[in-house]
């Protein structure tokens, strides 16, 4: 999504999806999450949230023509939103608690899914993925990968 | 429209709702605003033709498209359309 202001913690969902390698996106695409879904979802609630006050996004998208573009611009610095950086920083606490010594998708994952309030996880619902299932998974494909 | 929307939201009794349709319209907005910006400068309008319909500053939207536009449309100088 663009018109961004800050990046949020389903931007950061967006961004270990489209990284294919990774314990992250694995787990992810384990319970039949994709790149193309997660990003469809999230413009599906942009949309709602807009009709909600009777704001059509189609209609702004057929008005304002083929350049009206919701994607993030790329080479412009947006910063992190308060919960992203929340995220991301107990993503690291993660990678600390588990003893890992690289930082990878699957900490920010679980640094995400501490948030059972923020975007990314009402994403992951809206999706059929429960966070705690998520959660399992990670936990499971991690012990594979030590194992 | 779906169920969602013709429920009516945004009162006191569901303020998240509320709250993320202002930051869906503000995401929104800005999209819209760098399309129109562009239609604009394919129309041929210059920074300070948009710049006083937009009511800001030349350099405001100068500092905020320019650098898109280019790239977008490298060899293609603003246009010295109007005011």
């Amino acid at each position: 999504m663009l018109g961004h202001d800050s990046l949020g913690d389903e931007d950061l969902l967006l961004g270990i999806l489209s990284t294919d390698a990774g314990v992250g996106a694995e787990a992810l695409r384990s319970l039949g999450v994709t790149l193309e879904g997660a990003r469809e979802e999230s413009e599906e609630m942009l949309s709602d949230a807009l009709a909600s006050i009777g704001v059509s996004l189609e209609g702004v998208r057929r008005e304002a023509g083929d350049v009206f573009d919701m994607s993030i611009p790329s080479g412009r610095k947006i910063p992190y939103s308060p919960v992203a950086k929340n995220a991301l920083v107990r993503a690291r606490r993660e990678m600390k608690m588990l003893g890992d010594d690289q930082f990878g998708t699957e900490h920010v994952l679980l640094g995400i899914l501490a948030n059972r309030d923020g975007t990314a996880v009402r994403m992951l619902v809206r999706l059929g993925v429960a966070p705690e299932a998520l959660e399992d998974r990670l936990r499971e494909l991690r012990g594979r990968a030590a194992g | 429209m779906n169920e969602k929307a013709r429920t009516r939201v945004g009162g006191p009794e569901d303020p998240r709702e509320g709250l993320e349709a202002v930051v869906a319209l503000r995401r929104t907005l800005e999209a819209l605003e760098a399309a129109q910006v562009e239609n604009a400068f394919i129309a041929g309008w210059s920074y300070a033709r948009i710049a006083e319909v937009l009511g800001v500053t030349k350099q405001a939207v100068h500092k905020k498209h320019a650098k898109r536009i280019r790239a977008k449309y490298p060899g293609r100088p603003p246009g010295r359309g109007g005011a």
